[in-house]
């Protein structure tokens, strides 16, 4: 098959095709843009600290011109490049959504492509093309979007300094990185959705799996959980604390460990699916109960698939609470401890503001990212009412009430859902109290200090005093986890609402006498 | 008598537990028109599909030009299908995002033909079905009958050996399908393709020139629909 072939193959569709293209496209452009400020803020050079012999800090040259900290100083960049990189993900996820859009129109046209000769391996190929070129395009379109926003904003501060490392020309071979891997990533999603999609001459085959899914994605979120403070679980032989431990292992290990309660809590969306839908058919008294459990059990992964960016942001956002009260816990143990060493000095007169806007931060990029996936999920939920609109307009046609419907989507959507949103608090939560549930200061043992507080430290009478040991418990943010849970719910609420419209006009009886 | 073209040795196949052929044997020769015939549910379009290599068997062989097709690839069987095979349904064979010339011309596209190559190949053998105004419309804005001397010109582009066609006049007035399956088997004798035509309608397995008749998965011997 020649290139011009397979671009005019991919490119062939309909309006639902070409909306898939446009909503590919617009996702991809969407993560381009979040990768390509990740690749800026990665470029922006010095802030590192430095120490001279005489024991005077001050920072390298060469970010003096930025007025956040977060940009200023090389040890706080990672963090901000790790959340714009985070935030690339529901993106992505929004891309894998789009990339389903109309899916079984196309999976008709790739089998109609497959009866004229097509192998199954070019039929792959033209799916394959498709989401790539609209990845790429959209990618491109991000890079310009990109290349205007550096142009247009330019927030300063009032001594003149920049809030946004405009200034900074990013490393090209991150620019390429940041362009290709969208397309990249959003092919392999793409390959990915189809895995289980076999297209054969005689139509598409899904196959079915026949028994449901296990919840061994529990094991993953015992694993992920100690996995997250690894090297404080290795033993201290008393030559000082992570004798044996590298650097960069706790950095690591906790990406591994949240990465695996993550991938654990998306998976396990699909055992919570498949019980939930158990469950209603056994106990449901009704026919919407009875339909939803019977289309969870007959596709049980759909949740993971749908909701997968959304739980992901919940568990993040989760786990960023718990940091919150730790770091607030830790803040308070060390200010009662200042004041019952020095009630002279009230306290240790810490500013904490810095690091409490930091979190907030990231706080509001977990929400712009749970808005993200919400999007996606729209996309997946009106997707899945219009391929089955031939279905609802029957059921209608056969006397099925629309309320009926509307209640299989309320039933199908939150019986998996709120037990999702859960237990992706919960191990967000479980992952910094694995650190911890108390912070301690102070309590090292004895200490001699002058019984005259003033007098000469060498010559005065001394006393030895105990090291007051100050333990403040770390709470559960009950209040931050019920806004995030509650937010995650509203959000579904409104996805649901849109759905209901769509179904609306899915459910008149015209589907019937179309195509 | 030359060797057969393609042959059906002891072939079954299940849907589950339904035993949809039981032991079939059939054979064709070059040029030669054969109808397979029987009541719905007989196993007709199974076979076709079996032989076409659309379905693989579950026991018995099919050979082609005395290679054995079921040790071939699913890509080996594709290439197949736009080479010495033609394949042709009812319906839903057209892509409907393709125009009727980009459809007819599709397999030499997916061989590696250019598009204009491929383009002028289809035009003519649009043209020799009657539809040549056509070429620039799509499936969905030409009537069915049209849409089927179509799909019997893709079928027939890649000069093939065999066509296989599955009731190919089932969603055609009498009149449509008569001109559509007269179109095709002059074409074909013209061509010297040998054409498996499965119907269950005696006026169109009329254009045959042998009939074999199916009934519960096996070859009625009798030919007049009674169970072995």
């Amino acid at each position: 098959m020649r290139f011009s072939t397979l671009v005019r193959l991919s490119l062939a569709g309909n309006r639902t095709d070409r909306l898939r293209t446009v909503l590919t496209a617009g996702s991809a452009a969407l993560a381009a843009v979040f990768l390509l400020a990740a690749a800026s803020v990665a470029s922006v050079r010095g802030g590192d600290l430095l120490v001279d012999p005489t024991g005077m800090a001050d920072r390298s040259p060469g970010s003096e011109q930025y007025a956040s900290p977060l940009l200023m100083e090389a040890g706080l960049r990672p963090g901000v490049i790790f959340a714009l990189v985070m935030l690339a993900l529901p993106a992505l996820a929004l891309a894998g959504q789009c990339i389903r859009l109309g899916a079984p129109a196309r999976d008709r046209r790739l089998a109609a492509l497959r009866l004229g000769g097509a192998t199954p391996g070019q039929a792959v190929l033209i799916a394959g093309a498709e989401t790539a070129v609209a990845s790429l395009l959209g990618s491109v379109a991000g890079l310009g979007i990109f290349a205007v926003l550096r142009q247009v904003l330019d927030p300063r501060s009032a001594d003149g300094r920049l809030w946004l490392p405009v200034d900074v020309v990013p490393d090209p071979v991150l620019v390429a990185v940041a362009v290709l891997l969208v397309p990249l990533l959003a092919g392999a999603i793409g390959v990915l959705l189809m895995r289980r999609v076999v297209i054969t001459p005689l139509g598409v085959v899904r196959r079915v799996r026949e028994k449901g899914p296990g919840p061994w994605p529990g094991v993953l979120i015992l694993i992920g959980l100690p996995a997250f403070v690894g090297p404080e679980l290795v033993p201290d032989d008393g030559n000082g604390p992570d004798w044996n431990v590298p650097e960069w292992a706790p950095l690591v290990s906790m990406g591994v460990g949240a990465l695996l309660v993550m991938t654990g809590v998306v998976l396990g969306v699909g055992w919570i699916s498949y019980t939930a839908g158990r469950l209603l058919r056994r106990f449901g008294r009704g026919p919407a109960t009875l339909l939803a459990g019977a289309r969870l059990m007959a596709d049980p992964w759909n949740g993971s698939r749908t909701l997968g960016a959304l739980l992901g942001a919940l568990v993040f956002g989760a786990g960023t609470l718990g940091f919150r009260a730790q770091l607030a816990a830790d803040f308070e143990a060390s200010e009662r401890y200042s004041r019952m060493v020095d009630p002279a000095r009230g306290g240790s007169g810490q500013d904490n503001e810095f690091y409490f806007g930091a979190i907030r931060l990231v706080m509001v990029a977990v929400a712009v990212a749970m808005v993200v996936a919400a999007a996606g999920v729209l996309v997946a939920f009106v997707e899945g009412i219009v391929a089955r609109r031939r279905a609802y307009a029957a059921l209608t046609a056969t006397g099925v009430p629309r309320r009926t419907l509307r209640a299989v989507l309320l039933w199908h959507t939150f019986v998996p859902l709120v037990p999702a949103v859960l237990l992706a608090l919960g191990a967000g939560t479980a992952l910094f109290r694995m650190t911890g549930t108390e912070v301690r200061s102070g309590g090292g043992g004895t200490y001699e200090t002058c019984v005259d507080p003033v007098a000469d430290w060498a010559t005065c009478a001394k006393q030895t005093l105990v090291e007051p040991l100050v333990v403040v418990p770390v709470p559960i943010p009950f209040g931050g986890l019920a806004l995030l849970g509650a937010g995650a719910l509203v959000a579904m609420l409104l996805v649901v609402g849109v759905g209901a419209a769509v179904l609306r006009s899915s459910t008149d009886l015209e589907e019937l006498r179309a195509g | 008598m030359s060797a057969p073209l393609l042959t059906a040795t002891g072939v079954h196949k299940n849907y589950g537990n339904t035993q949809a052929l039981r032991g079939v044997d059939f054979a064709i020769e070059a040029g030669e028109i054969v109808a397979v015939t029987g009541p719905s549910g007989c196993g007709k379009s199974t076979l076709l599909h079996c032989l076409a290599g659309l379905l693989s068997v579950d026991a018995g062989e099919i050979r082609y030009r005395d290679q054995d097709i079921g040790l071939f690839s699913e890509a080996a069987r594709s290439r197949l299908r736009r080479s010495d095979f033609g394949v042709l349904f009812q319906f839903g064979q057209l892509v409907p995002e393709l125009t009727a010339a980009e459809n007819v011309a599709l397999p030499l596209l997916l061989s590696g033909s250019g598009r204009k190559g491929a383009r002028e190949a289809a035009l003519g053998w649009l043209d020799r079905f009657g539809v040549a105004d056509l070429a620039d419309k799509r499936p969905g804005a030409v009537s069915g009958g049209q849409q089927q001397r179509v799909a019997v010109a893709r079928a027939m582009v890649t000069e093939p050996k065999v066509v296989f066609a599955d009731e190919p006049t089932g969603a055609l007035d009498q009149l449509n399908g008569e001109q559509v399956l007269g179109a095709m088997v002059r074409v074909a004798r013209e061509q010297g393709t040998a054409v498996v035509l499965v119907t269950h309608e005696a006026t169109i397995a009329a254009y045959a020139d042998r009939e074999i008749s199916l009934r519960d998965g096996a070859v009625d011997p009798t030919g007049l629909g009674v169970a072995p």
